[in-house]
């Protein structure tokens, strides 16, 4: 990079960023996450993969919809105004979903009993899943490497499937083993 | 009485906030709709109806369940209020997340547990993604897309429009085949 963009044009990357990634962001925006890392630390530099992969788990640690971590791409993506970062990239990851949200209202009635609804839903997901094993990979590129650390997504990942524990504790169950094991 | 009097503005803001900032993952729609249902303010055909809606169409199935109820209360103005409840208070619960993150995240205890933790997310990912792809074992090209999709996305860094139009074009067009085929079925 020769120089440094102003924090102006950072402002306007995250905006444009986030906006693409929101009307892109089918099946609940499982999909985006190998996209965002593409722009967020291969293209801007905005974080490193291991931060990626942090915020993404705090995103998923926390309350409402896991993308919300975007909002931390952008504190850390303007050093000088970290929380108009932030809201800029949060603003520009949900307004235009729900935007396209509030906008289909007018073609709901049309759309209602057409068939359509269930093939695009049905025929996108198998896109979409593939996707999320490409968010396995992306994720694991900021994910702690060694059998240790694959050993503890291994037994996460088979009580997520097997028992009812719910998600932020199995995070937080596997941040108690890290303390402990991962220093 | 099938309408109860309009909820304000505010009563829909605070009840997506009360949702989004206490509920996690599939919790949120049960909620939704426990909240959305027992406030008498649509009925459960047309929650589902919304559910549906809110699962094709881009952006987080939550964010969109809680614009869908807002308008359908209130229109616009009812959107904007559900979309504030239900953004505002995660944003905010990230940032002080976040805030604490960058105070503490050099600290040795706080590294292990965040590697932990982020170690635990993979797993999650990872039980997803089986979970999802077991679902789509019905149908081999379902299954051989997922693993085409997976490989241009990982190897080749195909960009996500892209992949969308393709494989989610090419997922579309074998839906729609079927469907056709079912109907001639039907119809013969």
């Amino acid at each position: 990079m020769a120089q440094h963009p102003s924090a102006f044009e950072t402002i306007v990357h995250l905006l444009w960023t986030f906006s693409q990634l929101s009307v892109l962001g089918f099946g609940g925006g499982k999909g985006i996450i190998p996209q965002m890392h593409t722009e967020a630390v291969g293209r801007y530099h905005w974080v490193t993969s291991q931060q990626f992969t942090q915020f993404y788990t705090i995103g998923k640690l926390m309350p409402g919809p896991t993308t919300i971590f975007a909002a931390l791409i952008g504190y850390a993506a303007t050093p000088a105004r970290p929380y108009l970062g932030a809201a800029v990239a949060t603003i520009a990851m949900f307004v235009p979903s729900s935007a396209i949200m509030v906008g289909f209202d007018a073609l709901w009635d049309r759309f209602q009993a057409s068939p359509w609804r269930a093939i695009i839903g049905r025929g996108l997901t198998p896109a979409i899943v593939g996707l999320v094993w490409s968010s396995v990979v992306t994720i694991g590129r900021g994910a702690p490497k060694g059998v240790f650390a694959y050993a503890i997504a291994a037994v996460v990942a088979l009580l997520m499937l097997r028992s009812k524990i719910g998600t932020p504790l199995l995070i937080l169950l596997a941040g108690a083993v890290g303390v402990a094991a991962l220093r | 009485m099938s309408v109860k009097s309009e909820p304000s503005l505010l009563d829909i803001a605070l009840t997506f906030a009360a949702i989004s900032s206490t509920a996690f993952g599939g919790g949120q729609k049960a909620s939704m709709r426990q909240q959305v249902l027992s406030r008498g303010w649509m009925d459960q055909e047309r929650f589902m109806d919304g559910l549906e809606i809110a699962q094709v169409l881009p952006g987080p199935n939550i964010l969109n369940l809680a614009v869908y109820c807002g308008q359908r209360v209130r229109g616009i103005p009812g959107a904007v209020a559900a979309f504030l409840g239900a953004s505002v208070p995660p944003f905010v619960i990230v940032l002080i997340a976040g805030a604490l993150y960058f105070k503490f995240a050099a600290n040795p205890y706080v590294h292990g547990a965040l590697r932990g933790c982020a170690a635990g997310a993979l797993g999650l990912t990872a039980g997803n993604a089986l979970e999802l792809t077991w679902d789509e074992r019905t149908q081999w090209i379902r299954i051989v897309l997922v693993a085409v999709t997976a490989l241009a996305v990982s190897l080749l860094k195909m960009p996500l429009l892209l992949v969308l139009v393709m494989f989610g074009g090419a997922g579309i067009a074998n839906e729609y085949l079927r469907s056709r085929k079912k109907a001639d079925g039907a119809a013969s």
